[in-house]
Parts: C-alpha cells; sequence; structure tokens
C-alpha cells in the first residue's frame, strides 16, 4: 500500500451482476476506488455459475467445481478483485433499512438490472436521492430507461448484433459471425466508468447528484458510429470481408506450421510492401503494376494472398513474425491461451496478474488495463466469497453489532450460502 | 448549456482510431480539446474512405468526421522549435495530453513526460501504443487485425474449419480509446486532488487481453483452450445467430426456465421436449434443437422474431444493419441520433451519446462537428498571446 489510490475516497455500491456492470466497477476497484458488490443469496450473480453444475460448464480450477462452485468459478472470480462482496434481502424490511443505510453512505449506486426492477423494489433514483441527496445513480438496462423497447432485454452477444457490430463481421461471402467474446459488455463498462468518474467530478465541485442514464445498446452502436455515416454516404452497407480491409491490402491471417498456427499481416503502404516482396523472395512484384500501389493491390488481394499464403504455410509462426517486424511491417501471431501467458512481451510487462483465492488456488487473471507512473493498480485481494464481507461491511461501515448481525443472518437476510441459483 | 468537464483543457496529438474515440468522449463531455495534426495532410484518417464530399475529400470521411466532433484544429510541426514550443506553452495550462504516437516519438520531438511535466506538474499525459512503452514488442508495427490477434481475441472468433476471424469494425483501436478516457479520468481526479499529474500507458493488444473474460478464464483455470465456434456460443445451444425470412437474428434461449417459450413462440410442440429443458440437454441435442427452429425462422422477419422472444421475457435480438439502426424506433424515440451540419460534408445524422448524464444545469453531451484542418489557428494561438502577424509568419515558415 504504498502508493496513492487515485480513486480512494470514492464509494461506489454495486448492484451490477454478469459483465457489462461488473467490468466497470473492476476498472474502477482496480484503481482504488471502494466498490460493495451487492447480492442476493437468491439471485446471486449469475457469473458465479450454477448451485449445482451440469459437467463441462463454467471455468472451475481443473474442472472441478468442488463444493461451493459459486465461489469456484473463474468467470466471476476474474471481475471483483479488491472489490467488497456483501449479501442482503432487498425484499425484506430488515434489508432494506440495511440498504438504505448503505446508499446514504455511497458516492453512487450502479445497477444493470432489467429496466424498472429496482424502482418495483421501491428504489428508484427519486426514492434514493431523498436518502443521499448527492448520490450519482447510474442506471444500464439494455435499452436505456425510456422508448418503446425500455422493458426489453439483452446480453452482451445481442449487442453485438443490434449495433451493427455482428453484421460488418464474417467471412466473405457469408453470413455474420459473433464474436468470440460478447463485446457489448465491456464497451458500457467501459463508457460507464469513465462518465461517472466525469460525474463524481462534477458533484465534487457543484456538490450536485445526478442520474445516469446507460443504453447498453446505444453504448455499442458508439464503436461503429463512422459506419453510420459512411452509410449516409454511399446507400451501401459494410460488407463482410474477413479478415481483408476495406482501406489496405495484403491484409489478412495466413496458416503457418503447425495446428492451427496463423500469422497476420496488414499492409499499409508501399514502403511495407516493398519489404514484404522482398522477404517472401519475389522482389520482382514491388514494381508490377498489378500490386504497386494500395489500390492495385486492393484489387488483386486474392492473388496476394495466395502468394503470400504459400511462402508462410511451412515456415515458423515467430521466424516469420521476426523476420517482417525486422523490415518494418504491421505482423504478428494469431496468439492462443497458453501463448498468452506465457508471452515474452506480456510477461515482461505485467499483463497479466497471479492471484490466489482461497477456494480456487493461485490463478492467473486478467490485468490491469492500463499502467499509470504515479498510483499503479493495486490488487488486495482476489474476488470475494459469497457474501464474503458481510461481517467487515456491516460492522465497521453502519456500526452494526455482532449480535445485530447475527440476527441479520438468522433471518435469512444476509448471508453465505445461497438459497436459489437462476442462471442465465 | 455547459457539459460536465466544462473548463477541462485537453491537448490532442492522436490521429486514426483510438487516441481521437479517447479524446471524442472528453470533447462530448465538454472538455475543451485543442486537435494538433500535421500541416498538411492533418489526420491520415481524413483521407479514409467513404467521402461525402469526393471532390474534398480530407473534409469529409465518414470515420474521421465522427471520431472527431466538438474538437477545434490546430495545425503545427512538431519537428519544429516553434512548433514544439507552442505545445509547450499550451502545456502550461491545460489539464490533460494525450498522444498515440509510436512509443520513443514524443522523446525524439522533446515532449516526453518528464519535459512536459516541467511546464506543468500537474499534466496527465495519457500515452495510447500498439503495445506499451515498454517491453519486447514495443516498436512493432502493427494495424487492428495484428493486435486483435495478440490479443487472444481473434483466435475465438470465426469458424472451428475455417480461418480465426477479426471483427469488421476496429474495436481493439476504439475499445482501447475507450479505455484511455477512463484512465484519463482517473488521473485527472487524482491530480485535482493531490496537485500530481503523471503518465499513462495504455497498450491495444492488452485492451483485447483484458476483454477475454471466459476464454482466458477457461485455460487459466482448467488447462481447456477455448476455441472457434462459429456462431454458436461456448458450450451453449440455441444461442447465437440464425438465418430468417429477411435477414439474420439472435436466438439467446435461457435462462432454462424461459426455455418452454421458446416451443410456444415458435408454435413446435418438439421443442419443449423434456431432452431439451435444460441447457446441458440442448447442447448435447443442437443439431436437433436447430433443426426444429429454422422452418419457423425462415417464415418470420427478423423484428417480429425478436419482439415475439421479447414479448415472452427472451432476450431475442437481431442483426441490424445500417438502414435499421436509423430508423430503429427505440433510438428514435429516445432522440439518439444528432443532426450536424458540416461545409463540406453536408448534414448528416451522427450516432448519439453512448451515455446520458442527466442533470439540470449540464448538458448531457456537447456536439459540434468536426473541425476542419486547421480551423482554430488564430483562435488558439490568439489565446497565447500571438499577434495575427505573428501567425501569418507561422504559416510562411510551415509550422502551422
Amino acid at each position: 500500500m504504498s502508493k496513492a489510490q487515485p480513486l480512494k475516497n470514492y464509494r461506489i455500491l454495486d448492484l451490477s451482476r454478469i459483465w457489462a456492470g461488473p467490468y466497470c466497477t473492476k476498472l474502477l476497484a482496480d484503481m482504488g476506488a471502494e466498490v460493495i458488490k451487492l447480492e442476493s443469496l437468491r439471485v446471486y450473480d449469475s457469473h458465479r455459475g450454477p448451485v449445482s453444475p451440469a459437467p463441462g460448464i463454467a471455468a472451475y480450477p481443473d474442472s472441478d467445481p468442488g463444493p461451493e462452485p459459486w465461489n469456484r468459478n473463474g468467470w466471476f472470480n476474474c471481475l471483483h478483485m479488491s472489490k467488497y462482496g456483501i449479501t442482503l434481502e432487498l425484499t425484506e424490511a430488515k434489508g432494506r433499512q440495511v440498504f438504505e443505510e448503505l446508499v446514504s453512505i455511497s458516492d453512487a449506486v450502479i445497477e444493470n438490472f432489467r429496466q424498472g426492477s429496482l424502482a418495483r423494489l421501491g428504489y428508484d433514483y427519486e426514492t434514493l436521492r431523498r436518502i443521499r441527496p448527492d448520490l450519482i445513480y447510474a442506471s444500464m438496462p439494455a435499452f436505456g430507461n425510456s422508448g418503446p423497447w425500455q422493458n426489453y432485454v439483452a446480453y452482451g452477444i445481442g449487442q453485438e448484433q443490434l449495433s451493427g457490430m455482428a453484421h460488418m463481421t464474417g467471412y466473405a461471402n457469408d453470413g455474420p459471425m459473433k464474436s468470440g467474446i460478447n463485446h457489448g459488455d465491456p464497451i458500457t463498462g467501459s463508457h460507464a466508468a469513465g462518465v461517472l468518474l466525469a460525474a463524481l467530478r462534477y458533484r465534487r465541485r457543484t456538490g450536485k447528484g445526478m442520474f445516469v442514464d446507460v443504453s447498453q445498446q446505444e453504448s455499442a452502436v458508439a464503436l461503429i458510429g463512422g459506419e453510420v455515416l459512411a452509410y449516409q454516404m454511399t446507400g451501401q452497407e459494410p460488407e463482410r470481408r474477413g479478415n481483408h480491409s476495406p482501406w489496405f491490402a495484403p491484409h489478412n491471417a495466413y496458416p503457418c506450421a503447425g495446428a492451427d498456427r496463423w500469422v497476420t499481416i496488414a499492409v499499409t503502404n508501399n514502403d511495407q510492401w516493398r519489404q514484404l516482396a522482398e522477404v517472401i523472395g519475389r522482389p520482382e512484384l514491388a514494381d508490377n503494376p498489378q500490386y504497386a500501389d494500395n489500390a492495385a493491390r486492393l484489387e488483386n488481394q486474392r492473388e496476394l494472398d495466395r502468394i503470400i499464403g504459400e511462402w508462410a504455410a511451412d515456415r515458423d509462426l515467430w521466424d516469420i513474425t521476426r523476420q517482417l517486424q525486422e523490415r518494418g511491417i504491421p505482423a504478428g501471431p494469431v496468439l492462443r491461451g497458453p501463448d498468452l501467458l506465457e508471452n515474452e512481451h506480456y510477461t515482461e510487462r505485467g499483463t497479466f496478474n497471479y492471484v490466489d483465492h482461497p477456494q480456487a488456488g493461485p490463478k492467473w487473471y486478467q490485468g490491469f488495463a492500463w499502467r499509470m507512473s504515479a498510483t499503479p493498480g493495486q490488487v488486495h485481494w482476489p474476488s470475494p466469497t459469497l457474501g464474503q464481507h458481510n461481517r467487515q461491511i456491516y460492522r465497521e461501515l453502519l456500526g452494526l453489532t455482532d449480535g445485530d448481525i447475527d440476527r441479520l443472518e438468522e433471518g435469512g437476510v444476509i448471508g453465505t450460502k445461497p438459497t436459489g441459483s437462476r442462471i442465465i | 448549456m455547459p457539459g460536465l468537464l466544462e473548463g477541462v483543457k485537453v491537448i490532442d496529438l492522436t490521429h486514426y482510431f483510438a487516441g481521437p474515440y479517447c479524446a471524442k468522449l472528453l470533447a462530448t463531455l465538454g472538455a475543451e480539446v485543442i486537435k494538433v495534426e500535421r500541416p498538411g495532410g492533418g489526420d491520415p484518417l481524413r483521407h479514409f474512405p467513404p467521402f461525402a464530399n469526393p471532390r474534398q475529400p480530407g473534409e469529409s470521411g465518414a470515420w474521421f468526421l465522427y471520431l472527431n466532433t466538438a474538437k477545434k484544429s490546430l495545425t503545427l510541426d512538431l519537428k519544429t522549435d516553434q512548433g514544439r514550443a507552442i505545445i509547450l506553452e499550451l502545456a502550461r495550462s491545460a489539464d490533460i495530453l494525450v498522444e498515440n504516437f509510436a512509443p520513443g516519438t514524443m522523446a525524439k520531438l522533446g515532449l516526453d513526460y518528464p519535459a512536459l511535466r516541467r511546464e506543468n506538474p500537474a499534466l496527465v499525459m495519457t500515452s495510447i501504443s500498439n503495445y506499451g512503452q515498454t517491453g519486447p514488442y514495443r516498436d512493432w508495427k502493427a494495424s487492428e487485425i495484428n493486435l486483435y490477434a495478440a490479443g487472444g481475441l481473434m483466435n475465438i472468433t470465426g469458424e472451428p474449419e475455417q480461418p480465426p476471424l477479426k471483427e469488421g469494425a476496429p474495436l481493439a483501436q476504439l475499445g482501447a480509446g475507450q479505455n484511455a478516457f477512463v484512465a484519463t479520468m482517473t488521473a485527472l481526479l487524482h491530480a485535482e486532488d493531490s496537485g500530481e499529474g503523471q503518465h499513462i500507458d495504455l497498450a491495444i493488444a492488452e485492451y483485447a487481453t483484458n476483454v477475454l473474460e471466459n476464454a482466458l478464464m477457461q485455460y487459466s483455470y482448467s488447462g481447456r483452450e477455448f476455441t472457434r465456434v462459429g456462431n454458436r456460443g461456448y458450450g451453449r445451444a440455441a444461442w447465437g445467430i440464425y438465418p430468417c425470412q429477411d435477414g439474420f437474428v439472435g436466438i439467446i434461449a435461457g435462462p432454462d426456465q424461459n426455455w418452454p417459450e421458446v416451443a410456444n413462440i415458435m408454435e413446435r410442440e418438439e421443442l419443449a421436449d423434456a431432452r431439451f429443458a435444460s441447457r446441458q440437454g440442448r447442447l448435447l441435442n443442437a443439431d436437433e434443437v436447430d433443426a426444429l427452429m429454422l422452418p419457423w425462422l425462415l417464415e418470420h422477419d427478423k423484428v417480429d422474431i425478436f419482439k415475439a422472444g421479447q414479448e415472452h421475457g427472451l432476450g431475442f435480438s437481431f442483426v441490424a444493419e445500417m438502414r435499421d439502426i436509423l430508423e430503429m424506433e427505440q433510438l428514435t424515440a429516445r432522440d439518439y441520433f444528432v443532426s450536424l451540419e458540416h461545409p463540406v460534408a453536408g448534414t448528416l445524422q451522427y450516432p448519439g451519446p453512448p451515455i446520458s448524464p442527466e442533470s439540470g444545469d449540464i448538458a448531457s453531451w456537447v456536439y459540434r462537428r468536426a473541425p476542419l484542418l486547421a480551423e482554430h489557428c488564430l483562435e488558439i494561438l490568439g489565446g497565447l498571446g500571438y499577434s495575427a502577424a505573428e501567425v501569418e509568419r507561422l504559416h510562411a515558415e510551415g509550422v502551422i
């Protein structure tokens, strides 16, 4: 704890689940914000996985869910480091009282329930700001808090489709393709984190809180905005081009020696093209009018792909990459899981964090999203087990006695064992 | 009305996608962003097609117009002593400097963090680069595809028997840009608390690793590798993109308790079979489930399928094309699009705020069209005390 924590003065009550909201508060917790993640024992964060998982589901250490699988799932454990984990039933009178006390000492509340869910519990923005007048309340349902679709639900995978991302992704002459992740989630989470910080700064200067309306869909459309303008200019929908670029050629992934090993190459100017022609042993192609400038290369890129593909086919991925980089050609490997954790560059930069979790053991995790020279990110503790910090938070922040806390436990208002498992 | 970041001054030395998106978010929240471009061509992204006005391509490229709203443009040759001096002068009263040159370039220009800090110890300097400011790949050349691949995302996108696939949109760069916005806001809060500025090092390739989520966790936890699974959700069935009558839809058939609704919606009792009741059961019988759903899907339109699912509590979606997005009833009801007039590009509908902060006395979002190249030279240099004659001299000398 030698270095300062830039966000240490901010307390965020986090009711969000799955990925979008938790990614937002991960970015903030990594920078020292005091994030209190609140879950229900009946409906805990479904990223913890099922109470009784079927084989092959989720990510458990050595594929073994163990006696408390909800505390052993990597999907959850990669997103909640340095957050406090508490449970509370907002449907119980005692739980409501505790919740309102928590709100009164929090700077911001963030939630990504289905639109209106928290309002039905009696906790819309207007209610909560009576408890805490300068509260910042970030609400992030799928389609925002107004409009004809406001009650609809959508997950990250759906946002890739509804935002237009999927439409422009896919192999040439084939259908749209989803990504290997759900881009909609971290995109929304990151936008929300930045705007939340801007709102906290504004409050510090003016004393005023505010409501922050997040539509996950609008947040995702923001990342393809240029294509929305392009369509208005040309009347043409974006084409699915596989790994080709609308702007440069050659531009593709080429198979190398070994099973499922690929090198990506993107030539963006004539100098790089001249260098590439030499590396692949075809210097005469550099000035061939079919390939001499970018427009010609775009026109004839299938033939270029064939030539480059033949050259790469029986070569080692890393040899090729080094050779191309020495010549200043944008190129690099398609990295897989094991490659990432063993990669020399990521190892030297400390890209991934190695964190010991009480029920999962020591594991590698995604690290900090950026480096800061004066206030670097820190891992203070692993992702909390369900209700792990109940006693600490309720005693230290709310001043409850051990007896009060025992009674909340006996009444089922808080606890550490799930009483339900509603899983997406 | 002012925006949330009214009064914050940003020097924007960025180009292409990642840096400009970071600075766009700052600008449209109300910060004053001075985009510094090289004399002559400006930001190379200005020359990326398509163009609204092909006779003036440098002022009407789609992605440039989108990523540079609400900024001011100052041209400056950073390799000249005068150019460098002007940046240092600007830095004295700025809060933030964002740049995405290749690592080492700012040092060569005499504008690295120690130099900037001497002018302004509270300045936040945000550097966005391909692989970061340190490490063995620091000087590697890269484009979007190389970074998407190096971050592990490409390996898990696409069909198992086909090549790994990149996204159509430059999501690694734009995602890195938005995270740089969060990093910058974090450092700004700290600088205002403590008077201490700092240097942020954000790598685009690391952004990709940061959002790998389940794929990285599965390997880290169990040693099993994620692979490409095409349009089927990993470890799931009836969870992905399917063809329909007029395009493609997303069938997202969960949670389990909602699955029986799928049989109702699609009017196929066979789908209510007990074998398909659990996520695991659907996965074991994925082909059969798909075959039972397809006939109904192919007879219905995407928006109707989407709404049928939603009305039954299922998070169905559809693959929106650009025309669907521009006409989407939800977006128009929320006044999402903003109409901006540009002297060269004309009037276009711009995607609006990714997020709306709502407070009575601030604008949720500040919109202005992207600047013409060098449009604000006089205003910005005048603000530093340069006379019109001095600005004219700088122009004649090629500094601006």
